[in-house]
């Protein structure tokens, strides 16, 4: 089961902006464009959502794991809505124009897990809202990609139901990738997210591992290089 | 030094400079007349012993009496004028003289003069008269009679005249002194609050005022303080007022700019770095179209605002208002119509010099906002009279507070609302400008829930 993710913001484009990259990133997006919407979706009791959700099937406000809330919107504003979002038992990361440190501060103080600031790059928003399941203990226990399984408890890794021996490094490589499949990372970017601030390395080193995984895996056309970018896991499923 | 001791000061030294004058003029003047009254007083005096003198010795009783008794007769007679101050001369040579002084002289022929000579000789610590006169003829023998009287008396009374009048001034001067001092202070001191109410202001308390009302040239001056420091204020507040709005129309560009950016940035780096489906990827470009040309409509609006505030070349022309407002109807029709709203029109102005295109991008401005008020199913007015244009509507209104403010750029009641409906803040701006090339004042009254009239009133 995919995890869910509720994005509130009045703004169609960005909207729909937010939902296609949380879905290409293995995500269920569930949005909403007005305050008082929001408020009804969670304050309702069992209340299905099926309109706007991009998915077929309604959903319910116990399923969400984390909110995308936009602090400007129509009827009630995002700061109003957290007092709900936080009976819903629903983690929120805020995204607005405002980068005035006292809106901040405020959002923060107010009980959100983090402040994105618009406008934002995509592969921020996914790291960022990572952290914050992870924070929180909702990220996914498993991740799925074709044949693979990625076990996130036990930190193993099977291929058509058979152990596949990792390097450390290597499972964390892969990890990465793919919880933000379908988003490419720089060679700098894994660098500094795996080895660590401090690595003093060539970035050929990612080649080398990225090139084990694909060995290990058979990913040598699920993990693709982008010209001029760096690594991309793709998986449409 | 400050003003007050200054003046003080200033008033004092020419009061006693003029009083020292006239004192020191009096004292002299007396001093003069005392020894010209008594120098005369000595002469009468002498005159008349020289006299008597002169008739006892006409008889010529001495005639054959031997040096001596002659000697000790005149002495007697000396003796008889009067008291020990006389001294007689015959012929150059001291005869007889009863006075503690000695004559030097006696044969200058100064004291020969008949009406007499005087003069007052200084000796030691003494002041002394010596007078001289010739006896009236007495025979051949040339006899002269000296007066010497000793005058240190009247100097000490001069003296100690002059040392009373010095005190007296000097008391007269003190009193003045601290009297003016006092009277000064009490005059300036308005000028210590006007003082004061100027560090007042130059410290930024703008709203400090002085209080004076004297009637003299510090009340005036004090007025002419406060008046200033009202227009100061006055100009620091909408100063402030025209900066702080300008302030917020940055800002608001800013906010305004971030939205569209935010889409182009983020479909484009999804774009760029995430595996999209094909539909994805048209649906990415298609809203970073969308996106750019918000921006370019922004843009435009803002180039025409700023255009018109710089270039005021507009083409006016006489336009059949009836036309004009027809056009107006049929552009704004389409739109209307998916809002189930009716416009309702009248004109009943007479042709007018205006620039079409502006006055047509007015009227579809202000209708437009009131679509976005109104309800589903409402009406909207359009209405012209003699020299106004009326927009009237029946939709959600803007709240009191907030009316003075929709003509400022990017200034929006209901911010969310407002970008949702495709608004950058820039109409309500644009149209004051416009009516405002035209001469033409803009007029918003609202009541919220009720709705909003829009008035273009032209200025004859």
């Amino acid at each position: 089961m995919k995890t869910k993710i509720l994005v509130i913001e009045d703004d169609s484009s960005i909207s729909e902006l937010i939902c296609m990259n949380l879905e290409a990133a293995g995500y269920e997006a569930v949005s909403i464009a007005d305050g008082l919407e929001a408020e009804r979706f969670l304050r309702g009791s069992g209340g299905k959502m099926s309109e706007n959700s991009g998915t077929e099937g309604g959903i319910d406000k116990s399923e969400v794991a984390l909110a995308l809330v936009d602090v400007m919107l129509p009827g009630k504003d995002g700061f109003e809505l957290m007092e709900d979002l936080q009976a819903a038992d629903i983690p929120v990361i805020y995204l607005t124009a405002k980068d005035d440190v006292i809106s901040k501060v405020h959002g923060l103080k107010a009980g959100a897990e983090d402040y994105i600031v618009k406008p934002f790059e995509i592969l921020e928003l996914l790291v960022r809202m990572e952290k914050v399941l992870k924070r929180t203990g909702r990220s996914r226990q498993q991740i799925r990609i074709r044949d693979v399984v990625i076990d996130l408890k036990k930190h193993s890794v099977t291929k058509g139901g058979a152990q596949v021996q990792l390097k450390p490094l290597e499972y964390e490589l892969l990890v990465t990738l793919a919880e933000s499949r379908n988003v490419a990372f720089s060679r700098e970017e894994l660098l500094n997210r795996i080895w660590g601030m401090d690595y003093v390395g060539e970035t050929r080193t990612v080649d080398v591992h990225i090139g084990q995984l694909r060995k290990k895996l058979d990913f040598h056309n699920v993990i693709r290089t982008i010209s001029k970018t760096g690594y991309r896991l793709e998986d449409m499923e | 030094m400050k003003l007050w001791k200054k003046l003080s000061l200033m008033t004092v030294t020419v009061l006693m400079a003029a009083m020292a004058a006239s004192g020191m003029a009096v004292i002299y003047r007396s001093t003069q007349y005392n020894q010209e009254k008594t120098l005369e007083g000595c002469e009468q005096q002498l005159s008349a012993a020289a006299y008597a003198l002169g008739k006892e010795l006409e008889y010529g009783p001495l005639e054959g009496y031997s040096e001596a008794t002659r000697n000790s007769y005149v002495n007697y007679l000396i003796k008889k004028i009067g008291a020990e101050k006389y001294i007689l001369v015959q012929d150059g040579k001291v005869i007889c003289n009863l006075t503690a002084f000695e004559l030097k002289k006696p044969e200058d022929e100064r004291w020969n003069r008949p009406e007499g000579y005087s003069i007052i000789q200084k000796r030691g610590n003494q002041y002394i008269i010596v007078a001289g006169k010739q006896v009236p003829a007495v025979g051949k023998e040339q006899y002269r009679l000296f007066l010497v009287q000793d005058i240190s008396e009247l100097y000490e009374d001069m003296k100690a005249q002059a040392l009373f009048n010095l005190a007296v001034f000097a008391g007269a001067a003190l009193l003045s002194l601290v009297l003016i001092f006092l009277m000064t202070q009490t005059i300036l001191h308005p000028l210590r609050k006007l003082q004061q109410a100027a560090r007042d202001i130059s410290e930024g308390k703008l709203t400090s005022r002085v209080d004076v009302h004297t009637k003299d040239e510090i009340g005036v001056v004090a007025k002419a303080f406060n008046r200033m420091a009202e227009r100061i204020e006055d100009q620091v507040t909408e100063l402030s007022q025209v900066s702080e709005r300008r302030r917020q129309m940055l800002g608001s560009l800013a906010h305004e700019l971030k939205t569209p950016m935010t889409s182009i940035i983020g479909y484009s780096d999804s774009l760029l770095h995430v595996n999209l489906r094909e539909e994805q990827k048209e649906r990415a470009l298609q809203h970073i179209r969308e996106e750019c040309s918000r921006l370019e409509r922004l843009s435009s609006k803002l180039l025409s605002l700023m255009g018109m505030y710089e270039n005021d070349s507009i083409f006016m022309e006489d336009t059949s208002m009836k036309e004009l407002f027809e056009r107006v109807a049929r552009l704004e029709e389409h739109h209307l119509q998916k809002k189930k709203l009716t416009l309702i029109w009248s004109c009943d102005m007479e042709n007018r010099k205006v620039d079409r295109d502006l006055i047509e991008s007015l009227l579809v401005n202000l209708i437009d906002n009131s679509a976005k008020a109104s309800k589903e199913g409402g009406q909207i007015f359009l209405e012209g009279e003699k020299d106004r244009i009326r927009v009237r509507d029946q939709g959600c209104g803007i709240p009191e507070d907030e009316i003075s403010r929709v003509t400022e750029a990017f200034y929006m009641v209901d911010k969310a609302r407002s970008r949702k409906a495709g608004g950058c803040g820039l109409g309500l701006a644009l149209a004051s400008r416009i009516a405002l090339l035209h001469g033409a004042e803009l007029h918003v009254e609202s009541k919220l829930g009720k709705g909003t009239e829009v008035s273009i009133i032209f200025r004859q």
